[in-house]
């Protein structure tokens, strides 16, 4: 009987899969239809009342997300980044009507024969979906999100 | 091209036509700091960045590291982050609050206001030593209009104002979108940086011809909302045009395209926002400013007002551009209309937004194109025929015409000859009366 963490490593691990594979209509397919992708900007714990994010989106605008990359006319993702990623360091709690998760993530991007890093503390609010999970919240804390970034238009 | 070690800028840049060397070629970038970034004006910052005594952030003014602070006393000043006695960086930190910038190599201290307060074991220097000798040198030059910090590292030159011209008309419709005509610049800031040359941002950011092409798949999305901006604001029939005010400030002008006054649909209290305008500007200024919606501006050679934001543009090397995108907040406006700018802001720019990261695929794009130089010239000869001139001076053709690449160049070609006049007028198109 797996423990409730490794049920749950074992979605952030097919979700990580997902991505890494470009299969976006099963990746989105892990979401609520309340959810919210936020990459936050300039730091960690900016506010969204009173700063732009470098993703702040609603379901409809994560719709819209995967409609541009699987556009075929979105430049930047043309070539499209070939990424791998590495989840770990997984810490799960649950809280009323659902989880609440923190992990570490690596990701390796190469676009064009050049290879990126990016490292980031990802916060999920997970809820229970049957046998398995959908994604209510995902923040991703980017390492660097304080730097110049010259592309993340790939799924982080 | 050549000549006597000096670089012929006429050969390289006319009217119709520009060679691709002035986007890769080392020592045209260094001329550029030089007479572009250190001679003339550059923007720096918005005055409402650090709104505190104290407050402080870092910038660049070409190749020259700076602190922008506002001193004990209130005021705003641009000093040189270097210690007077070894050059150390005084400032490490982005932005913070600071009474005192300490050198930590041997502990110089500077007040905020760049005066030497001490430094250590003074009785190691003699009488001839004077603190008031040794404060941190303030650029040679600043100006500020409306909150926007200029500097310049020339002690003389042509006054801002003179420098501005027209174009701070468009700087007023950006910051009177506010009702107490104020801007406040600390919504975030979106970094990004590529792998090409500094003026393809300038030129791309002013390019009325390239959005339904390189945005497609942005105004696809639109499309699926509703909203058909495309062939209204970019299209061969659109009936917004460019601008060129001289000095390289020229604008895409979609005023016209705006007049339903759009942001008043989508933002909740849009009656209450349009009342406070009406009693700030009046009714008619009130209209005209709400639908303009900002402005679209280029101020050479580094800053671009969008919509609601300040982009500046940071040269690093031939081949390599840092930018920052700020999009700034109104002062006096309900926050629902505050965030409906910082949301809308995020769909389009940044790393991750949906529109911006192609534009910088196409800048990479060209900078691997400019390796060959069969044939080196890009053509910029769009609309000649049919520009004209409005009685100011102002050039003016469609949205898609070249105007504005002209007028950059035209103004780079002046500053890098190092001539006060453009003698390219003769090559104009003759003085007609605005429409």
């Amino acid at each position: 009987m797996a423990t409730l963490r490794e049920r749950i490593e074992d979605f952030l691990f097919h979700e990580a899969k997902l991505i890494d594979e470009h299969r976006y209509d099963e990746w989105l397919a892990l979401w609520t239809e309340d959810c919210l992708y936020w990459v936050p900007c300039n730091s960690d714990d900016a506010d969204p009342a009173r700063q732009a994010m470098i993703i702040y989106d609603n379901r409809a605008r994560l719709d819209e997300r995967i409609y541009r990359l699987t556009s075929g006319a979105a430049w930047a993702q043309q070539p499209r980044s070939r990424t791998r990623r590495l989840i770990s360091n997984v810490e799960v709690r649950e809280t009323d009507g659902g989880y609440a998760v923190e992990s570490n993530c690596l990701i390796a991007e190469l676009r064009r024969s050049r290879q990126d890093i990016f490292a980031a503390r990802i916060l999920y609010t997970l809820r229970p979906a049957g046998d398995s999970f959908r994604i209510a919240l995902k923040k991703v804390l980017l390492l660097n999100n304080d730097e110049a970034i010259d592309n993340l238009t790939f799924l982080v | 091209m050549t000549t006597n070690g000096s670089v012929d800028y006429d050969a390289l840049v006319r009217e119709d036509r520009i060679h691709s060397r002035v986007y890769t070629d080392q020592r045209i970038f260094a001329d550029e700091m030089e007479r572009v970034f250190h001679r003339g004006w550059a923007f720096v910052g918005h005055a409402s960045e650090i709104p505190e005594p104290g407050d402080y952030r870092l910038a660049w003014v070409g190749r020259y590291p700076i602190i922008m602070v506002r001193g004990a006393d209130g005021e705003v000043r641009l000093l040189s982050n270097r210690c007077r006695h070894r050059a150390n960086t005084v400032c490490q930190l982005e932005r913070g609050n600071a009474r005192f910038f300490r050198c930590d190599y041997h502990g110089w201290m500077y007040r905020n206001d760049g005066t030497l307060a001490s430094v250590s074991y003074p009785e190691g220097y003699d009488r001839s030593f004077q603190k008031a000798d040794f404060g941190l040198i303030p650029l040679p030059r600043i100006a500020t209009y409306r909150g926007f910090v200029f500097g310049s590292i020339a002690p003389d030159g042509m006054s801002l104002v003179d420098y501005l011209g027209p174009a701070s008309d468009q700087i007023d419709l950006f910051c009177d979108l506010s009702p107490l005509g104020e801007i406040d610049a600390r919504g975030g800031i979106h970094k990004y940086s590529y792998r090409g040359n500094w003026k393809l941002q300038i030129e791309n950011s002013m390019d009325g011809y390239h959005p339904n092409f390189v945005h497609k798949s942005f105004f696809g999305m639109m499309g699926r909302r509703g909203i058909k901006t495309p062939t209204r604001h970019f299209g061969g029939t659109s009936i917004a045009v460019t601008r060129d005010f001289g000095h390289g400030h020229v604008m895409l002008d979609y005023r016209e395209c705006n007049r339903s006054g759009q942001v008043l649909n989508v933002v909740q209290g849009g009656e209450k926002y349009r009342a406070a305008m009406e009693a700030r500007y009046g009714a008619a200024r009130a209209n005209d400013v709400i639908n303009s919606g900002g402005t679209h501006l280029l101020v050479f050679p580094n800053l671009v007002m969008i919509g609601v934001q300040l982009r500046v543009i940071r040269p690093i090397a031939p081949d390599y551009t840092e930018v920052y995108l700020y999009p700034t907040l109104l002062k006096g406006v309900e926050p629902e209309l505050n965030q409906w700018r910082l949301r809308g802001h995020e769909s389009f720019f940044g790393p991750a937004g949906f529109g911006a990261p192609d534009d910088l695929e196409m800048f990479e794009r060209m900078q691997v194109g400019f390796q060959n130089d069969l044939d080196p010239w890009m053509i910029l000869s769009r609309g000649m025929h049919r520009e004209r001139r409005e009685a100011d001076g102002t050039r003016v053709g469609h949205v898609t015409d070249e105007v504005t690449q002209r007028g950059i160049w035209r103004e780079w070609r002046r500053v890098m000859t190092g001539r006060d006049d453009d003698t390219q007028t003769a090559e104009a198109p003759p003085l007609l009366a605005a429409d």
